[in-house]
């Protein structure tokens, strides 16, 4: 019956915790600590997380109804609170209304966040809330509790409940916080793709991160760091002997409250799939040259634009397993692709990706096709890995040359198999790459007549991953040829003769 | 009992199994033959003697009586801007009886062929006026200078001309590469 009971309350909004229910909370914990800590001008809130306590207790406490429960006075609510500055007493500089907010619950702290969710039109139905604190507090909170694990690490109540450590500042404000949002977005929060982001930042902070390079420029504070604030060390001695000040521990002049903003954005999607390209004037990503763009358009375009705008995104990265010439088909299987889509407003599923792949698919120009267009993870990356990977490619070439074809040069092409080529870096890149020779191997050849011509053929080949096509075919003016062993003499001469001539070939690859 | 029902079982399996594989062989005879379309596409209109590779990616210049009557010489210039010079056919050297029989780097101040150019940013890589003297060819009773014609840095000179001169008498051999 009793458990029943705390389920209820715990799954209501917002549990009833009353001011009396808080005024029992707080005589339940030390009251030499407590007290204490009031005096220090520590917040309710962060009295609470002092003591480990943990909950829906952060979202239910109205500001306005805290009181010191020593003396039942005005509490500590009234003014800034030493460690977090504000954040857990909902006061801050707002920087997107640009004036300062002072609010007495996190309902009303989670009003603004829900009215910024909805303005800006996602679809989600989760969220994941993210915080961002500035250095200054970390550090003040860690002075903090290195002064009450000195001054309390004896007594009994600490070493049975808080040895472990605090709350911290930002798990309290997501105590505070997810509750509130939770009934005002209609949804539960959990780890997904939908975030959203609280920053505090304070004008101070660029302080400490001085102080942070003065470590080396190693921001990771040590453990057994003590008083970074007031650069004093010996800290435990003068704590023991209650000789330390207590107001070198907050200096005064760090006592502003932070400049908040707050957003939201969804982390990337990404697409995979395989692309076909049709066209010989179509370059695989956007090249444009002095506001003069090359070809037509590009693959990367032609997914990207569709892909974005159909789940309204932010924009794209094209990614592809290898890449071909503009002037170069690509079919066959088609060349594996990854799209990174970030912050899309909507949520594609499966049955959208399918929706795009016909989409472009039924493009009236077709220049490209895309195959097997769907939502992928981590595992998309390994695909493209294998792609890149594969050692081999094929293609075919659309051959010319100056004298007639006879029997015996198919012959010879066919029998030709792991032909070694040294490659000069290619003329029509040398003025970006390295002049450096590259040997490459022609796994296989095969010619294929094209009907009613003695002089062009369709080449068929498959190569070592990097080897130039096209220069391979003509030769590139001898920077490219076969490395000379004698049993391919005769090949040599073919090539050779092939090479001086060999003109405007067209390839397409096939892997 | 039970095995005749397996045996059964298993005997649709492989029917589907087998059905399966039919379809998939329809459908990659599909793509194929489809494949094969494409790939001949480019025969319609093909014409009967193309433009050469070097016609198709290069502006070719000629620089005639260059600096002498009758050194005539080429460059071809590539969109990214390297250019390749070479003697024209109508250079006097290939009307000496013999045609050309040696190629000297050694001119000037520096052999041109032991220049190392690396990295992209072409380390090491000459910089010529056009009136630089980039070679000497020679035949049986003459020699001639070839010159730069353009002004750039020197990449790369065809060392297989060094070894086999005759290259030159029997086609357009390139005889080095400039940026």
């Amino acid at each position: 019956m009793e458990q029943k009971a705390e389920e209820e309350v715990s799954n209501a909004f917002p549990p009833s915790f009353s001011s009396s229910d808080l005024k029992q909370l707080l005589h339940s914990l030390p009251s030499n600590a407590l007290n204490h800590f009031f005096s220090l001008g520590v917040c309710v809130r962060c009295i609470l997380r002092l003591f480990g306590i943990k909950g829906p207790i952060y979202a239910s406490i109205d500001n306005g109804s805290v009181e010191n429960p020593v003396d039942s006075t005005a509490s500590n609510e009234t003014k800034l609170c030493n460690v977090c500055l504000g954040i857990l007493q909902f006061r801050f500089y707002d920087d997107r209304e640009k004036r300062m907010f002072q609010k007495d619950a996190a309902y009303d702290v989670a009003l603004l966040i829900a009215d910024m969710v909805r303005q800006e039109g996602y679809q989600f139905d989760s969220f994941s809330l993210e915080v961002s604190i500035p250095p200054l507090i970390l550090q003040k909170e860690a002075s903090l509790w290195s002064y009450i694990q000195t001054k309390y690490g004896s007594e009994p109540w600490f070493q049975e409940k808080i040895h472990t450590g605090c709350v911290s500042i930002k798990d309290a404000l997501k105590f505070s916080l997810i509750n509130p949002l939770e009934k005002l977005l209609d949804c539960k929060s959990s780890w997904c793709p939908f975030r959203i982001r609280l920053t505090y930042t304070h004008t101070k902070a660029s302080e400490g991160v001085a102080k942070c390079s003065d470590n080396g420029g190693s921001c990771k504070r040590r453990k057994t760091d003590e008083s970074d604030s007031t650069g004093e060390r010996p800290l435990s001695s003068s704590v023991e002997n209650g000789s330390f000040d207590c107001s070198k521990l907050f200096p005064k002049s760090e006592n502003e409250p932070c400049h908040f903003t707050y957003n939201c954005f969804r982390t990337p999607f990404y697409f995979g799939g395989r692309y076909l390209k049709y066209s010989r004037n179509v370059s695989q990503t956007c090249w444009i040259i002095d506001d003069e763009r090359m070809g037509e358009a590009s693959v990367e375009e032609i997914i990207g634009i569709k892909v974005l705008q159909a789940c309204r995104g932010d924009n794209y990265k094209f990614h592809a397993a290898g890449r071909e010439d503009i002037d170069v088909r690509m079919l066959g299987p088609g060349r594996p692709f990854i799209l990174e889509v970030q912050n899309t407003r909507l949520v594609p599923t499966e049955q959208f990706a399918n929706n795009i792949e016909k989409m472009i698919n039924e493009e009236e120009n077709k220049l490209v096709r895309v195959k097997n267009l769907k939502l992928v993870g981590s595992d998309g990356w390994n695909l493209m890995r294998e792609g890149e990977g594969e050692k081999q490619k094929q293609y075919a070439a659309l051959v010319w040359t100056s004298r007639p074809l006879k029997d015996e040069d198919f012959q010879q092409v066919s029998s030709l198999k792991d032909l070694k080529v040294v490659q000069r870096t290619p003329i029509r890149v040398l003025h970006r790459r390295s002049p450096l020779e590259r040997e490459k191997i022609i796994h296989w050849m095969k010619m294929e007549t094209v009907a009613g011509s003695s002089q062009y053929f369709l080449l068929h080949l498959c190569t070592q991953a990097g080897t130039y096509i096209k220069e391979f075919v003509h030769g590139d003016l001898g920077r490219t040829h076969p490395r000379y062993d004698k049993n391919l003499r005769l090949m040599q001469c073919l090539m050779a003769k092939m090479s001086g001539t060999h003109t405007n070939l067209l390839v397409t690859a096939l892997f | 009992m039970s095995d005749h029902i397996t045996e059964e079982s298993n005997f649709s399996e492989t029917k589907e199994k087998e059905k399966e594989k039919e379809k998939q062989k329809e459908q990659d005879e599909a793509e194929d033959e489809e494949l094969r379309k494409l790939l001949l596409s480019d025969v319609q209109n093909l014409p009967s003697t193309p433009p050469s590779a070097v016609e198709s990616n290069f502006a070719i210049y000629f620089a005639l009586d260059f600096m002498k009557p009758r050194h005539d010489q080429y460059v071809y210039r590539h969109a990214n801007g390297l250019c390749v010079i070479g003697l024209a056919p109508s250079h006097v050297a290939f009307k000496d009886e013999g045609g050309i029989t040696a190629i000297d780097f050694n001119v000037g101040k520096s052999d041109r062929s032991g220049v190392k150019v690396t990295g992209k940013r072409k380390k090491n890589a000459q910089h010529f006026e056009s009136n630089t003297a980039l070679c000497k060819v020679s035949t049986k009773n003459d020699s001639y200078i070839v010159r730069c014609c353009v002004k750039g840095s020197l990449l790369e000179v065809n060392q297989q001309l060094i070894k086999q001169p005759e290259l030159l008498n029997a086609s357009i051999g390139k005889d080095t590469l400039l940026l």
